[in-house]
């Protein structure tokens, strides 16, 4: 599909950082994104031909909640704009696919969530069937857990290999001025903490933040008029597995292999930035991904540094079209994943000019 | 770039009340009947698109997730819309652009609400008490139209009976309401004044499908394909300093887009039939000036003359509307997949004559989101 | 005074969203339920395999499967757990138990649910477990759990009369922030008896209450943009509510919700609470005037970063006696 396909890039990128408890309210996080889109190209926002934002309204307790967003966009004169409720990753893939039909050429996609008033791990257990599994509580952490001792009971993965991805991941995540752990501790360290879903321990589990990413998509010629070195979308797809575990293998995730595969996810990446909100993930999403030594994984942190709920997925583009925007990748992956033990998966393949 | 689109098959469950269904159950009803009509099973579909209203309807959040299986989703794309009340009509036209991008050659829309699994009127007000419902934000705006165009009281009255009478020729519609007149409307209690309890839609639980094809799929589809012409959606503020809630401006400009992209210039002359989002009486001439189909303070007269009626010149809402079944997230794509129906000749009781060019409407939130889109049975329509 | 100094006298935002959603089962799930409620554990045949808890359909194909239903072992082996260290107010225990894949004998898909088991170290892969039904069982999948296979113990079972057609879940999420800085500024102003609004530095607009922005020119707005607008204003829209009964409405008879743009604001207040006047006599146009609680009498209850329910610190909107405005300048404020 990538040969049909019209050239669109990412041309600029902006998050908030990872904030533990943003005191204001989500327009702004989303306002300050876009003002900073805005002055990085010299565009207005009237050179915006479509906009798509995700969130969700269940993070702070509101149906509805998502209407106020459009504050931060600007709907005055009226505007071309749409709303998913998934993680911006997704708003980025309809909004390409806008753009695919040729008659617009700019969008501007959104991910945004304050997550700092709520308790994550109770409301996203109600994304389980409402017959067999949210009456019992069961949450992602647990879900994560269950996966995790998967890759035990399998001999892929140790515990110690958990660590591993932690240590690595904040150490990171120390470089990154928009993450929001700031510890160094060992993988020794970290392994004599308490488990908090066992195997996994409370820094198995990515920190949950308020914030807000957002970028501009902007098609052919007026990509590169726009940006010196525009990050090309090769190719983006998203699948979902079973929403009932006992029906999956948990070692593996065949829907991350399989929509790599559609856009084009062989070969070789400089960098790819994944959307691992449990350490174990990780070893999954890389073996699905057939990643080698040779590709830097989450050089940002990744959400294990912290996880702006619903922008998350976003970032990781973010993180892939920034580093080819300053030349240091040529060619970038990013992963974004929705539901428990990584259900539903989004690839993205971005490339730099030859 | 943009290649044709089309409406292939379209499924709907009854919308009541408490149907006895899980919501598996309630939305692989309407998916299943769609892919009937459309000669498709759930294998041979590339990717799903799901709309709703608010997660917290229902309490499940995030429901793509526990309904992939049941909508043959698993190793495929599936991608959910929530634009409030207009929310239908977006998820029908996420799902067209999926098609139009030449990226996916059969995508199934399926939009549902149960509404009596939750309580949308606990939902509109945070969960707080003194909630004041979707009639209790729209109403001053009603009476606000009232004066200005100087109607008279029973331009609201008769959409209600209009459109109730058009249900009972819909075996899927809610309200059945077989001796409904306009002294009954008039006699049901006030609940938002100006709105009487008959001015106002039901709350229903429903889902509605449509499987949307590339021009190769559909000509080859059993039935007739209902071409999407032209689709628009645009937004604005509920709320700020210099705004005309009455005549919100994003749907002005949605209707011209739409019907620039159509190629119509006469959209009352060139439209055969329209399905508007009527969820309180007074929105029929309310959208008929908003949908540019009338000079400002002149949509009533249409009311007034029958114009809207089935038999009318301008047919609105065959189906029964919105006035008569209401599962929000699904209420708009109902409005597109009724439009679709008439050009295909598949409204049953309820089809107008000759209907070859329909307009599908929908709005949300504060009446500032909306969704539209043109269908027709010619691909290339050539306009009266 | 900056934000700490008010958060010391105004309280935090607590918000508690809750809803007991009822769900109709539907013919398959309704079977196992019922099921369950009478001590019973029922599956579905997919092919030659067997399902439970039972699904409608193949979860692979979509694919309809026969809803008949077949009662399976209460016995079966963990295929993989969790332990959870700090059960939240929603999970089934207060105390550390297991989240575990159990695969049931005779069955061909783990089913996720719960292991008390006492102890981390009792939980392993692999080990052998019974499901125990509760003493009191309404036709809900919280009906029992899962024990060591040596602890399950039998309990008197009672068959039901009808069939379960619905489940009830009641869910109650609490969330809990501090009013931003612009709304307790807000906030504190309405304690103190006045209205406090933020004017625009780009659009020149004001907006009573401010929200930290001004949405038009995409600014924040802070402190330095705040003033203090009169308390008088006009009617430029209302209705009146016929309350609706619903989960946690305490309304139950008529009353006025208006829009009043007061003097010197551009964006009115909306929804606001007139329980002093009658339908007859309010009117778009009509200027009103504030009259506030007494000092020390003013309450904040249900204030949070979204809505402000003005009714705890004003007593009624009093007509002023001066002739109307005029509606058709009011038009924009329509909201």
């Amino acid at each position: 599909m990538t040969d049909h396909s019209r050239d669109v890039a990412v041309v600029a990128v902006s998050q908030t950082p990872a904030y533990e408890a943003f005191a204001g309210p989500e327009p702004v996080l989303i306002m300050r994104c876009v003002n900073d889109l805005l002055s990085r190209t010299g565009l207005e926002r009237h050179d915006i031909d479509f906009t798509l934002a995700g969130s969700c309204d269940y993070l702070s307790g509101a149906p509805f909640a998502f209407v106020s967003n459009i504050d931060g966009v600007g709907a005055w004169p009226p505007v071309y704009e749409s709303h998913v409720e998934m993680d911006g990753a997704w708003a980025l893939f309809e909004a390409w696919i806008r753009l695919q039909l040729g008659d617009i050429d700019v969008a501007l996609v959104i991910g945004s969530g304050r997550s700092s008033p709520g308790n994550n791990r109770e409301i996203f257990s109600l994304q389980g069937d409402p017959y067999l599994a949210a009456p019992l509580g069961l949450d992602p952490a647990s879900l994560a857990g269950i996966q995790a001792r998967s890759l035990l009971d399998a001999k892929i993965a140790t515990e110690a290999d958990f660590a591993a991805v932690v240590e690595r991941s904040w150490k990171a995540a120390a470089d990154n001025p928009n993450a929001m752990v700031r510890r160094s501790d060992t993988a020794d360290q970290l392994l004599d903490q308490p488990y908090y879903a066992a195997p996994l321990r409370a820094h198995d589990v990515a920190p949950v933040a308020d914030g807000a990413a957002a970028l501009l998509l902007v098609a052919g010629d007026r990509a590169r008029e726009l940006c010196e070195r525009p990050a090309w979308i090769q190719g983006i797809e998203h699948r979902i597995e079973s929403h009932h575990p006992g029906y999956r293998d948990l070692t593996d995730s065949p829907s991350t292999r399989s929509a790599a595969e559609k856009v084009g996810g062989s070969g070789t990446f400089d960098v790819a930035e994944l959307m691992i909100t449990h350490s174990h993930e990780e070893i999954i999403v890389r073996h699905a991904l057939g990643l080698g030594d040779d590709t830097v994984v989450n050089p940002s942190g990744g959400p294990l540094g912290g996880h702006p709920v619903m922008a998350t997925g976003l970032v990781r583009v973010i993180e892939v079209a920034s580093r080819i925007a300053d030349g240091s990748a040529q060619r970038g992956l990013a992963h974004a994943s929705s539901g428990a033990c990584l259900q539903q998966n989004l690839i993205c393949v971005l490339q730099g000019d030859d | 770039m943009a290649r044709p689109c089309a409406v292939i098959g379209t499924g709907q469950t009854d919308y009541r009340k408490k149907l006895d269904l899980t919501l598996d159950g309630l939305v692989r009803w309407a998916a299943i009947e769609a892919l009937e009509d459309a000669g498709l099973t759930f294998a041979d579909i590339d990717a799903i698109v799901i709309g709703k209203a608010p997660d917290a309807l229902e309490g499940v959040v995030m429901p793509e997730l526990s309904l992939a299986d049941a909508l043959g989703a698993v190793g495929k794309p599936i991608h959910r819309v929530h634009t409030a009340g207009s929310v239908g009509a977006a998820t029908a036209i996420t799902g067209t652009t999926m098609v139009e991008s030449g990226r996916y050659d059969r995508v199934l829309v399926v939009c549902y609400e149960k509404q009596s699994e939750g309580n949308a009127t606990w939902a509109l007000s945070g969960g707080k008490s003194g909630g004041q419902g979707a009639g209790g934000t729209f109403a001053p705006w009603i009476r606000s139209y009232i004066e200005r165009s100087g109607a008279p009281e029973d331009i609201g009255w008769k959409v209600a009976v209009k459109d109730r009478q058009n249900a009972l020729r819909n075996p899927h519609a809610h309200l059945r309401i077989q001796d409904i007149s306009i002294e009954k409307v008039r006699d049901s209690p006030m609940l938002w004044d100006p709105l009487h309890f008959l001015e106002s839609c039901p709350s229903s639980d429903g889902a509605a499908a449509i499987v949307l094809a590339s021009e190769d799929v559909a000509r080859k589809s059993p039935g007739k394909p209902a071409w999407v012409i032209a689709h628009a959606k645009r937004t604005e503020f509920g709320q700020f300093p210099g705004r005309d809630a009455v005549r919100p401006q994003a749907g002005v400009d949605c209707s011209a887009a739409l019907y620039k992209e159509a190629g119509i210039t006469d959209p009352l002359g060139q439209i055969d039939c329209a399905e508007i989002y009527v969820p309180f009486s007074w929105y029929e001439p309310m959208w008929l000036e908003g949908l540019l189909l009338t000079p400002i303070n002149e949509g009533w007269h249409m009311t007034d003359n029958g114009d809207t009626e089935i038999t009318g010149s301008f047919p609105v809402n065959p189906s029964g509307g919105v006035l008569s079944s209401n599962p929000i997230g699904a209420s708009g794509l109902i409005r597109c997949l009724e439009a679709a129906n008439q050009v295909r000749e598949r409204a049953g009781d309820y089809q107008v004559d000759g209907a070859r060019v329909a307009l599908g409407h929908a709005y949300g939130g504060a009446a500032q989101y909306f969704a539209m889109w043109i269908v027709s049975s010619d691909l290339q329509p050539t306009y009266r | 005074m900056g934000l700490l100094a008010y958060r010391r006298m105004l309280p935090d935002v607590d918000l508690l969203l809750e809803y007991p959603y009822t769900r109709t089962t539907g013919p398959v799930l309704g079977q196992f339920l019922t099921g369950l409620r009478d001590g019973q554990l029922l599956g579905i045949r997919n092919g030659d395999e067997v399902l439970c808890p039972p699904l409608e359909y193949d979860p692979t194909t979509a694919q309809a499967l026969d809803p008949l239903l077949v009662e399976v072992a209460t016995e079966g082996t963990v295929q993989s757990w969790s332990w959870v260290t700090d059960p939240t107010s929603t999970h089934p225990f207060d105390h550390p138990f297991a989240f575990a894949l159990v695969l049931l004998d005779g069955t061909d898909h783990a089913m996720a649910h719960a292991v008390d088991a006492g102890s981390i170290d009792e939980m392993s892969t692999g080990m052998r477990v019974a499901i125990q039904f509760h003493e009191e069982r309404t036709g809900s999948i919280t009906d029992f759990h899962f024990v060591p296979l040596d602890r399950a113990h039998a309990v008197d079972i009672v068959e039901g009369a009808e069939p379960v057609t619905t489940i009830v879940q009641l869910i109650s999420l609490n969330y809990h922030e501090p009013l931003h800085a612009h709304r307790a500024r807000f906030a504190q102003g309405l304690l103190d008896g006045r209205f406090i609004g933020q004017r625009s530095p780009a659009s020149g607009k004001v907006y009573v209450p401010g929200r930290g922005y001004d949405p038009l020119e995409r600014v924040e707005m802070g402190e330095d943009d705040e003033l203090t607008v009169t308390d008088r204003g006009t009617v430029t829209s209302f209705t009146v509510i016929t309350p609706v009964d619903y989960y946690g409405q305490k309304e139950t008879k008529p009353y006025i919700r208006a829009s009043i743009l007061l003097d010197g604001s551009d964006s009115p207040l909306i929804s606001v609470d007139i329980r002093n006047l009658e339908e007859e006599d309010i009117r778009v146009g009509l200027r009103l005037q504030a009259i506030w609680r007494p000092e020390g009498e003013r309450d904040l209850t249900g204030i949070d970063n979204r809505s402000v329910p003005l009714e705890g610190v004003i007593e009624r909107w009093d007509p002023t006696g001066e002739p109307d405005a005029d509606a058709n300048k009011l038009r924009e404020f329509t909201q």
